[in-house]
């Protein structure tokens, strides 16, 4: 039994989630997915193991993504999912320790209580909050104990949220509940449409990874994509081109730019002309998509440069909070003022 | 009837001393906190948070949780 209390900082993503630990480091990195049984309400699964079943189980359990779109759909599964995240890393009743939690900023006050709450009844013996694009720019390592404008932009599976950050404080924040997910959803939309076949979120998800853009780029290839014939109702394999996507995802695409473009904009002007040095980081799983780097240097004439920790640097940003714990804990979502 | 005024001025000397002491400890808290709060998001001092990437231990290996610290 772990009897000492090791504090733990927690990413609680919409589509993954990391858990750091206290002089340790990433200990968990797993897809946010709960597997439960429809008539009881008890937890099949968790992880990985959940996400392998989401389209594929039978009808008595549901694979579900509790924080889907950004928001606490339901609150009492994220609450199991948290008290299941600390059990595995090794929270008992003995050992209480000091939780940071990462949330979309976009999040309502009841939804950020009902997070804090969950991890207090979980075990933790504090629960405090952090702004995701906070600590993605103290894990991307950008100069934010500077009086210089650091620009962050976070795309997740759920949202996407642009900050300012100077002097280890937020001055410009943007969140949109639109993300990765969203493009998954167009691609399921335009194959259903205009080729007449279904297609899962998994298997749309993968032909965004694998032929998905947001600009043309060199070497593009096509892809054969296997779904069920909406007319004959049998399986029926299409090709979709790599254009066909751009266009299936170009809303989604561009209401990421647009929200990036509102963060600009309310920047003061003397932190403004440090972008134009300094660039603009790029972070989280949907920042990835080929070619959307550069789809918004060219619409905003700011260079954007990628993180070389984009799925991680949310949690080593909390990490590092919770490793400096009193000097940082300033930081948390509502101590400042 | 002096002893009561002597008591008195006695007491309100205290206090203005406890007044302006706590003052001037006021001032520096906020400059401490707010220095402390930058040095500690130095890239010095981040570094060996990024390092830790990759766990450095496995959590389950620890069962005694006497390792490590
Ligand atoms: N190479 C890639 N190209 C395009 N999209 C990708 C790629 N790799 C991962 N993604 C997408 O990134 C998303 C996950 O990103 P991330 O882990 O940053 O999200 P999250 O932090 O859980 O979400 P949020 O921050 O919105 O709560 C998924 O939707 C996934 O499909
Ligand atoms: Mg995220």
């Amino acid at each position: 039994m772990v009897l000492m209390a090791r504090d733990l900082a927690i990413d609680l993503g919409t589509a993954n989630t990391l858990v750091y630990m206290k002089g340790r480091g990433i200990v968990l990195n797993e897809p946010s997915v709960i597997a439960l049984n429809r008539q009881t309400g008890e937890v099949l699964a968790t992880g990985r193991e959940a996400w392998q079943m989401i389209g594929r189980t039978p009808g008595y359990i549901v694979a579900v993504r509790p924080l889907r779109g950004g928001a606490i759909t339901d609150f009492e599964i994220t609450e199991r999912m948290i008290r299941l995240l600390l059990q595995r890393v090794g929270v008992s009743r003995f050992t209480r320790p000091k939780v940071v939690i990462c949330v979309p900023s976009a999040i309502t006050e009841v939804e950020r209580r009902a997070v804090t709450d969950a991890a207090r009844r979980a075990g933790a013996a504090d629960a405090n909050l952090i702004e995701q694009p906070m600590a993605a720019a103290i894990g991307a390592d950008l100069p934010i104990d500077e009086p210089v404008g650091n620009m962050v932009i976070d795309i997740g599976g759920g949202t996407s949220e642009t900050a300012v950050i100077s002097l280890g404080g937020i001055v410009a924040l943007e969140a949109v509940r639109v993300g990765s997910f969203d493009i998954d959803a167009a691609i399921q939309n335009y194959v259903r449409r205009e080729h007449g076949i279904a297609i899962g979120e998994r298997t749309a998800e993968e032909i965004k990874v694998a032929i998905g853009s947001a600009d043309p780029t060199p070497d593009e290839n096509q892809a054969e994509v296997r779904g069920r014939d909406l007319m004959t109702g049998l399986p029926k394999t299409v090709v979709l081109t790599p254009e066909e996507v751009r266009f299936a995802i170009e809303d989604v695409v561009s209401s990421m730019v647009a929200s990036v473009i509102r963060c600009l904009s309310k920047a003061p002007p003397e932190l403004s002309q440090d972008f134009l040095v300094r660039g603009m980081y790029l972070v989280g799983g949907g920042g990835l998509l080929r070619g959307l780097a550069e789809r918004i240097e060219r619409e905003t004439q700011v260079p954007v440069r990628r993180s070389n920790v984009p799925l991680e640097a949310v949690v080593l940003g909390a990490g590092h909070v919770i490793e400096h714990y009193e000097a940082l804990k300033g930081m948390f979502m509502g101590a400042r003022r | 009837m002096a002893a009561v005024l002597i008591g008195v001025l006695i007491v309100a000397v205290l206090a203005g001393g406890v007044l302006m002491w706590t003052r001037s400890r006021r001032r520096p808290d906020g400059v401490d906190s707010f220095r402390r709060q930058i040095d500690a998001l130095s890239a010095d001092s981040r570094r060996p948070t990024i390092d830790r990437m990759n766990p450095t231990e496995p959590p389950s290996d620890d069962e005694d949780g006497t390792h490590g610290t």
